[in-house]
C-alpha cells in the first residue's frame, strides 16, 4: 500500500526494457494453431498472426492484432491476444510485465522430501506454463480415448492468451533440511520477520512455493492456477490464495489505477529502467543461480472498508497524504508533483503530516529505497463478523527483502493507515531468473 | 463418478468374454514390457536390457515446431530399449510405443530439462507407432522386422484377468459378509437395547462402503430407472441430504437417525431394520450376476475415493453417528482391494504410476492410522464438526494426492495389450 517511494516517470517509456531480452525464437516465429492451440475461433486473417511486438518491457509481446481488430484496445492494458513468450529471457515475466487487470496468487506447501521430485514439480509446470502464455491447453482438452482423463480442465479452451503471465517463486523452505540445497540460500534469504502492527493468520502465511498468475482475463489466470496446482497434487499441496481483480499499481506507461480506498495507488512505482536495475534485479554475486532474479513480498491486507468509508474526506486525505481526485501530494497541486515534506500547511503543520503514508514510505525519507509494487484489488465476499472482506493484495519485488522490512516497520509502528488496515497473510519468495529454451525454472539451484 | 441412468437400467455390468480376450491377445505379438529409470532419473543411471537395440526419442521445438524424433524407424525383432529425452518441447509431456492402438510402453511427465528416461521392450515383428501427443505430427511409424527369438510369456491381459477375477470373489464376499452384519443390526434393533444396536450399526456398516461403487447400479424389477421406489442404492444408503420426499427414508441412515439422532428405538425403526434386511439380500442375489472388466476395478476404486472427498470428509454421510471416519476407511480399503489386483498387471504396463499409487495409498492409511481408537464405535475418533473444522483440508488433501495418479489407471488397463 506503500504509494510513494518511487520517483515519478512523467513521460511513460513505452519502448522494451533493454534489459529484459528479445522474445524467445525468432521475432517472426508464427503463433501455430495445432491441434493443442486453445481457441479455434480466428479462423480470418490467420497468414498475419504474429502480425509484431507490442510495447512492453519485461519480454516483448506478440500481439495477433489483425484479428483482434475490432475489439477496442485498453488505452494501457494489453489485448486479449497478447502472448508473453516463457523460455529465453533473462527475468521472469510478470515483475517488470506491464500489470495486467487480473491475478490469482497461490502459497504452496511441498510435501515431497527429496529435490528430484521438487526438480520433476518444477519442469513440468515450467512446460505447462509455457503452453498457457502462448493461449494453448496442457494437453488435450477432449483426449480420443474414452478411458482417458484430461489433463487440462478446460475452461479456458476457447480463451485468447489474454497476456497470461506465470511468475514462479521459491519459499524460504526450499533452503531447509528436506532437499540439499541449504548451500544455495542466498544470505538475505529468510523469512519475514514478526512486523508491527502484523495480525498474520497462519492460515494465509508462508508457502514452499508461490505462484503469481497474472492475465487480462480472469478465467485465463483462474485455469493457469488450477491446472498448476491439480499438477501439484502429490508433490505439493495449496496454502492459500488470493484472487486479485483490478490492478492496484502503476507500470510503466499506464495510467494509476486506484485501490479500494478509492485512492491512486503507484503514483511513484518504479518505472525507470535505471530503478529496475538498482532496486529490483537480483546480481547474483553471493548465488549465482539468482543473477537476473528477485525477491517476491506477498501481503494480504485486509481494509476496515466500512470504519473507512465513514471517516470524512479531510482525514482521508491526511492519512494517504494525496488528494483524492487529483492524486496530488497535499504539498502539491498535480499528481506527479514531487512532494515536498517541508511544506507547511495553515496551521504551520506540515502540509503532508508526518505519519501519513506517503511521508513514511516516500524514498526521500527512506535513505532512497524504493521497492517495485505490483498490487491487486480483492474481495472475499463478508467475514463472519458481518463486514466486507476485502483489501489489498500487496505484490512487491526487490533485490533485498530487507527493504521490506524496513519500510513496513516503520510503516507498521505509525502509519496513520494503519487504523484502517491488517496486515493478515504473508509470504516472501526468491524468485530464479526466467529459464532458457529446453530448461525450468529453478534448474540452475541444482546444478 | 455417478452412477448413471443407463447403469441403473442395467443389473450387471458387460460380462467380459475372458477367453474371447485371452485369444485376442495371442494375436497381438508384442511382447513384455519392462521399465527403468523414474520421471528424474540420470541418463547414466538408465539401464538397458542386455543385447537389447536402443533407439532414442528426442523431442524437440528448435524449428517453432513441437516434433517427435526417432533415431531410427526399423529395428530388428527382440528386445529394444527407448530413451526419451525431451530437449525443448513445453507441448509434448508423453510418449507411447503402440501396436494397433495397444499401448506397448510409455514413459510419461516429460518436460524439458529433465535427465532423459527409457523403457524397454520385447518386440515382434509389425508395424508400430511411436505416439506423441501435443506433437505437430503426433504419430511417428516405427517397423520391428522378422519374430522376436521368444514368444513373450504371462501377456498383460491374463494379468489383469486373474485380477478380475480375485476382485469378483471379494465383491461376493463383501456382499455376504453385509448380510450377516445387517441381519445382526435387525435382531439388535429387535431386542430393544440401544447399547448392542448402535454397536450392531458400527459394524455393518463398513461392507457397502468398501463396494459401494460397483453396486450402486441396481434397480428392483419392475421399476424404472428414474423411481426411487425401486433404487437399492436409495433404498439401503439414501442420506438427509439426499432424501427424494416422494420416497422418504430408508435403509441404513434411517436406521442411524433413530438410533444415534433420537437415541430411540420404535416401531419405525424395527421396520426400517427389517426392510434394510430384505434389500440388502435382494442385492446380493442381484449381484451375482457381476462381471467386471480390468477399468471397471479402476473406476470402481476412483468412484470409491469421490465417496471419501463428497460425503466423508463433509460429515454428511454419518451425520448422527459421526462414524465417517470408519466409513472412510472402508471407502479406502475397497479402492485398494481393486489396484491390488490391477497392480500385477500395472507393474508390467506403467511401474512408475503403480509405485505412485501404492506410495499414495500407504500414505492415505498411515495418515488414517493416526485417527484409529479402539474404546470407539467403529474403530476410528468421531468425525465431529470440531474435528472436521481442525483436519478435513489435510485428509482431503491426502486423498487428492492419490486421487492423481489412480485416476489415471482405468485408461493404462482398458488400452493394455
Amino acid at each position: 500500500m506503500t504509494t510513494d517511494d518511487a520517483r515519478p516517470d512523467v513521460a511513460p517509456d513505452p519502448a522494451p526494457a533493454p534489459g529484459s531480452g528479445a522474445p524467445s525464437g525468432t521475432p517472426g516465429e508464427p503463433e501455430r494453431r495445432g491441434r493443442f492451440s486453445r481457441s479455434a475461433f480466428l479462423g480470418a486473417g490467420l497468414g498475419g498472426l504474429a502480425v509484431g511486438a507490442l510495447g512492453g518491457a519485461g519480454g516483448a509481446a506478440w500481439a495477433r492484432s489483425d484479428a483482434d481488430a475490432a475489439s477496442p484496445l485498453p488505452s494501457d492494458g494489453v489485448p486479449s491476444t497478447t502472448a508473453y513468450p516463457f523460455y529465453g529471457q533473462v527475468h521472469q515475466g510478470g515483475i517488470e510485465t506491464p500489470q495486467q487487470r487480473h491475478a490469482i496468487f497461490a502459497a504452496y506447501d511441498l510435501t515431497v522430501t527429496d529435490p528430484r521430485s521438487l526438480q520433476v514439480l518444477l519442469a513440468r509446470w515450467s512446460a505447462a506454463i509455457a503452453q498457457f502464455q502462448r493461449g494453448r491447453s496442457l494437453g488435450a482438452v477432449e483426449p480420443t480415448r474414452a478411458s482417458a482423463v484430461p489433463t487440462d480442465t478446460g475452461e479456458a479452451a476457447d480463451l485468447e492468451p489474454s497476456g497470461l503471465t506465470v511468475t514462479i517463486g521459491l519459499g524460504p523452505g526450499v533452503f531447509d533440511e528436506r532437499f540439499g540445497l541449504a548451500g544455495r540460500k542466498p544470505a538475505k534469504f529468510a523469512k519475514l520477520p514478526a512486523l508491527p502492527s502484523d495480525q498474520l493468520d497462519p492460515g494465509l502465511t508462508g508457502g514452499d512455493l508461490s505462484l503469481q498468475a497474472c492475465a487480462e482475463d480472469p478465467q485465463v489466470a483462474y485455469h493457469a492456477i488450477r491446472v498448476l496446482s491439480r499438477m501439484a497434487q502429490g508433490s505439493a499441496t495449496v496454502r492459500w490464495t488470493v484472487m486479485g481483480f483490478g490492478r492496484a499499481s502503476a507500470g510503466r506507461g499506464q495510467t494509476t489505477p486506484r485501490n479500494l480506498m478509492g485512492f491512486k495507488d503507484g503514483t511513484r512505482n518504479i518505472k525507470s529502467e535505471a530503478d529496475f536495475g538498482a532496486f529490483v534485479w537480483h546480481d547474483g554475486v553471493d548465488q549465482a543461480w539468482m543473477k537476473g532474479g528477485t525477491y517476491q513480498v506477498a501481503r494480504k491486507i485486509q481494509m476496515h472498508i466500512e470504519n473507512w468509508d465513514s471517516d470524512f474526506i479531510g482525514d482521508q486525505q491526511s492519512v494517504f497524504g494525496r488528494t483524492k481526485q487529483e492524486g496530488a501530494p497535499l504539498s502539491g497541486a498535480h499528481e506527479f508533483d514531487t512532494p515536498d515534506f517541508a511544506t507547511k500547511g495553515a496551521d504551520g503543520d506540515p502540509a503532508i503530516p508526518a505519519t501519513s503514508h506517503v511521508a513514511l514510505a516516500a524514498h526521500e525519507n527512506n535513505g532512497g529505497l524504493k521497492i517495485l509494487r505490483r498490487s491487486y484489488n480483492f474481495t472475499d465476499g463478508m467475514d463472519e463478523n458481518g463486514q466486507i472482506n476485502a483489501g489489498l493484495l500487496f505484490i512487491a519485488y526487490m533485490n533485498d527483502p530487507a527493504a521490506f522490512v524496513t519500510l513496513q516497520t516503520k510503516l507498521g509502528r505509525v502509519d496513520r493507515l494503519n487504523e484502517y488496515i491488517a496486515h493478515v497473510g504473508s509470504g516472501v519468495f526468491a524468485v530464479p531468473p526466467a529459464p532458457a529454451s529446453g530448461s525450468y525454472v529453478g534448474e540452475a539451484l541444482f546444478g | 463418478m455417478q452412477p448413471t441412468l443407463s447403469l441403473r437400467t442395467r443389473p450387471g455390468r458387460a460380462v467380459v468374454g475372458l477367453a474371447g480376450m485371452l485369444g485376442a491377445v495371442a494375436l497381438v505379438a508384442a511382447g513384455c514390457s519392462s521399465d527403468s529409470g523414474g520421471a528424474a532419473e540420470k541418463p547414466g543411471a538408465t539401464a538397458s536390457a542386455g543385447g537389447a537395440t536402443k533407439v532414442d526419442v528426442t523431442l524437440t521445438a528448435a524449428s517453432g515446431t513441437d516434433a517427435c524424433e526417432l533415431s531410427t524407424a526399423s529395428v530388428p525383432a527382440g528386445p529394444v530399449t527407448f530413451t526419451v529425452t525431451n530437449k525443448d518441447s513445453a507441448a509434448i509431456n508423453e510418449v507411447e510405443l503402440l501396436l494397433n492402438n495397444r499401448i506397448v510402453g510409455e514413459k510419461e511427465n516429460l518436460a524439458p530439462g529433465l535427465a532423459a528416461v527409457s523403457f524397454t521392450s520385447t518386440l515382434d515383428g509389425g508395424s508400430y507407432e511411436v505416439y506423441c501427443p501435443g506433437a505437430e505430427k503426433d504419430t511417428v511409424a516405427f517397423t520391428v522386422t522378422g519374430q522376436a527369438a521368444t514368444s513373450p510369456t504371462g501377456s498383460v491381459q491374463a494379468v489383469l484377468a486373474q485380477g478380475t477375477a480375485e476382485y469378483s470373489t471379494f465383491v461376493q464376499s463383501q456382499l455376504a459378509a453385509m448380510v450377516v452384519g445387517v441381519d445382526n443390526l435387525k435382531k439388535a434393533v429387535d431386542s430393544g437395547d440401544l447399547g448392542t444396536a448402535q454397536k450392531a450399526y458400527a459394524t455393518a456398516r463398513p461392507f457397502y462402503e468398501k463396494i459401494e461403487s460397483d453396486v450402486d447400479g441396481f434397480v428392483l424389477p419392475g421399476f424404472k430407472a428414474t423411481d426411487n421406489k425401486g433404487n437399492l442404492d436409495y433404498l439401503v444408503d439414501m442420506r438427509a441430504s439426499s432424501l427424494d420426499p416422494a420416497v422418504g427414508w430408508h435403509g441404513f441412515h434411517a436406521v442411524e437417525r433413530d438410533l444415534f439422532g433420537e437415541k430411540k428405538i420404535d416401531a419405525g425403526t424395527k421396520k426400517y431394520a427389517a426392510e434394510l434386511a430384505t434389500n440388502v439380500a435382494k442385492l446380493r442375489d442381484l449381484a451375482t450376476s457381476l462381471a467386471f472388466k480390468p477399468e471397471d476395478l479402476a473406476n470402481g476404486a476412483a468412484g470409491l475415493l469421490e465417496e471419501v472427498q463428497a460425503n466423508k470428509i463433509t460429515g454428511e454421510e454419518e451425520k448422527y453417528s459421526h462414524l465417517d471416519l470408519a466409513t472412510f476407511a472402508g471407502n479406502v480399503e475397497g479402492a485398494e482391494q481393486a489396484f491390488a489386483d490391477l497392480q500385477p498387471g500395472m507393474e508390467k504396463i506403467d511401474p512408475d504410476l503403480t509405485a505412485q499409487v501404492t506410495a499414495q495409498f500407504d500414505a492415505v492409511k498411515s495418515t488414517l492410522k493416526t485417527y484409529q481408537d479402539a474404546a470407539v464405535l467403529g474403530g476410528y475418533e468421531l468425525w465431529t464438526p470440531q474435528l472436521r473444522r481442525t483436519d478435513a483440508a489435510k485428509l482431503s488433501q491426502s486423498i487428492q494426492a492419490l486421487q492423481q495418479p489412480l485416476s489415471k489407471v482405468a485408461e493404462k488397463v482398458a488400452t493394455a495389450q
